[in-house]
């Protein structure tokens, strides 16, 4: 296999990561946290100066720190939201993130917001109105804005480019980084079926400086996408590959819901050292018979936390 | 209008409106002259309708747990099958228009007021989830806020007595919040948080002070003057003022009240009711 040169828009590789989520905060204010790097919910913390904040502010100072964005809503037809980009630069004024990321995808039209991670149709004409917005956000940010794959339950029929396509030219037209979502990439390729290792070998391996791995969910005859299990053996697979052929970025493990206690989170994300090696853990999809499995939960995020 | 921007206005149209999918689907289809199944790649496994379901439902299911992670205690009082009743119907009347899930409860208090039976002789007691929530929304905004911490806040005298006495620059603390409620509710509250059985309270006036200290949340129910000297420091900003406001609304002497304040002040300090600036 040939190793790609890597770049990743000469960001560093941070190695392996978790997602800083509040049912945590206690422990990691009286432990060493471990792993090699956090990354933050941004709207979880840009109008919050309460113990979030200063959790937050001591995470920062002991590890690098990224941020990972839910609202840019990158691909929504209505005007650029600049009050929250303001408020966003506000936060990376106080982080001082290694880089900023959010998704390929819009969140709502008419103001309203679904907060959920809504799919485009991958037309030329969106390729078009996502890289204009794209460019006005760096030019905001100043700084290249880092975009993820989101897990899709619909493709549009006026499609004419392939999600990977569509990742390339957007990387082409802005300069823009990609952040692969390898069970995004499982969960869509199972929903639409496209053959994921096809996409991963197909995405430019170069703009990928970040990656996600989490578990998902089962339910029949789809598979959605709920950040509440151990990574599964084919996202693991997926995982390998996609570190070879980026030759090697930063790793994020992403739980949400039914979030373990901190070691086992981070036991979980030490499995890709093993997975480096060879070693793939043999661990099922989790199957579901329930109808009210939750994709992108986001409740988390707004959790009183009660010392 | 774009055929981008007129797909995201049906397909959004489709999950935040209420009522039975296929009648959605059918009347977003007529409004924005779409055909879901032409504009949905069905599979085999999938209907373009079922598509269309995942995110219908995953948008309520997403922000039900939203709120009920903010207000256990309303869904606790009144049971999950009614509490999301109401929530639905919050969601459909004011859907989500901020970055921030923040605000997503925001309105949800004055909506169950709103929600009320209108003329009836116990309205009141319809209240009581409506106070719930005004109480529950004080908490997470105040653990949300700008406070105390970070701030420098004059140290604690070596002469405790001198210290009482010395009132000047006491302030109330930035974020407190002062609650008159009907019920004493912090109890039940409480109660929630510990997954503990709650105890619905007796209907009794009560003054409750919300506020955060080293980023710890208190919320206590106090004395009503204590409770009106709080709220006229937050007004008057004086000290002295606030006690005189205070006496007058409590029909206190005010040398009464002077001296139950140099009691009482060491503890609203210790909960962050009020700070000494510098
Ligand atoms: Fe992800």
């Amino acid at each position: 296999m040939s190793i790609t040169d890597t770049n990743r828009l000469g960001l560093p590789n941070l190695g392996l990561g978790v997602g800083l989520r509040s049912k945590h905060y206690s422990h990691l204010m009286q432990n060493d946290p471990v792993v090699d790097w956090f990354e933050i919910i941004s709207e979880n913390y840009i109008n919050n100066f309460g113990y979030g904040r200063h959790v937050l502010e001591h995470i920062c100072a002991v590890r690098p720190v990224v941020m990972h964005g839910v609202s840019m809503s990158i691909g929504s037809t209505d005007p650029l939201n600049l009050g929250y980009l303001k408020q966003l630069k506000e936060l990376a004024d106080f982080v001082k993130p290694v880089w900023i990321s959010d998704h390929l995808c819009w969140t709502g039209v008419a103001h309203l917001n679904t907060h959920d991670l809504l799919p485009l149709p991958l037309t030329l004409e969106s390729l078009q109105h996502v890289s204009d917005r794209v460019n006005q956000v760096q030019d905001i940010l100043q700084r290249p804005l880092i975009l993820e794959n989101p897990s899709t339950y619909m493709e549009f029929q006026s499609s004419t480019l392939h999600e990977w396509e569509f990742m390339t030219e957007l990387v082409n037209k802005t300069g823009c980084g990609l952040l692969l979502d390898v069970n995004n990439v499982f969960v869509s390729g199972f929903n639409h079926g496209f053959d994921p290792e096809f996409y991963i070998r197909n995405i430019p391996h170069k703009a990928v400086v970040q990656m996600h791995v989490a578990g998902p969910t089962d339910c029949d005859t789809y598979l959605l996408d709920t950040h509440d299990q151990p990574v599964p053996t084919q996202v693991w697979h997926l995982y390998k590959l996609a570190q070879e052929l980026t030759g090697g970025v930063s790793t994020l493990l992403e739980w949400d819901a039914n979030i373990p206690e901190y070691p086992e989170l981070v036991a979980e994300v030490q499995k890709a050292k093993q997975v480096m090696q060879g070693y793939i853990p043999e661990v099922p999809v989790h199957r579901t018979p329930y109808v009210d499995a939750v994709s992108n939960p986001v409740d988390h995020q707004v959790q009183i936390t009660h010392d | 209008m774009t055929e981008l921007a007129n797909i995201q206005r049906w397909l959004t149209s489709i999950i935040v409106k209420p009522g039975a999918l296929n009648d959605k689907i059918r009347l977003a289809d007529d409004y924005y002259n779409l055909d879901n199944s032409e504009v949905v790649q069905a599979t085999l496994r999938q209907t373009s309708a079922q598509k269309i379901e995942i995110y219908a439902r995953g948008y309520i299911l997403r922000l039900m747990e939203c709120m009920e992670a903010e207000y256990p205690a309303v869904c606790k009082l009144l049971g999950e099958e009614l509490f999301h009743t109401f929530v639905r119907a919050y969601l459909i009347e004011q859907p989500s228009t901020s970055p921030d899930l923040y605000d997503l409860g925001k309105n949800f208090a004055t909506f169950l007021k709103a929600s009320q039976p209108k003329n009836t002789e116990q309205s009141n007691d319809f209240d009581l989830p409506v106070e719930l929530a005004i109480l529950e929304r004080a908490l997470a905004e105040i653990s949300r806020v700008k406070g105390l911490e970070g701030r420098t806040v004059k140290p604690n005298y070596l002469n405790d007595l001198l210290y009482l006495f010395d009132t000047t620059n006491i302030q109330a603390s930035p974020g407190l919040i002062l609650l008159n409620l009907s019920w004493p509710l912090a109890g039940y509250v409480k109660a929630v948080y510990q997954t503990q059985e709650p105890v619905i309270p007796g209907k009794k006036d009560s003054f409750l002070a919300v506020s955060r200290n080293h980023y710890r949340i208190n919320f206590q129910e106090i004395e009503q003057w204590q409770w009106c000297f709080l709220q006229s420091l937050q007004t008057a900003n004086n000290y002295t003022e606030a006690v005189r406001i205070a006496a007058e609304q409590c029909a206190i002497p005010q040398d009464t009240l002077m001296a139950d304040l140099i009691l009482w002040i060491s503890v609203a300090l210790n909960f962050g009711y009020i700070y000494k600036n510098e």
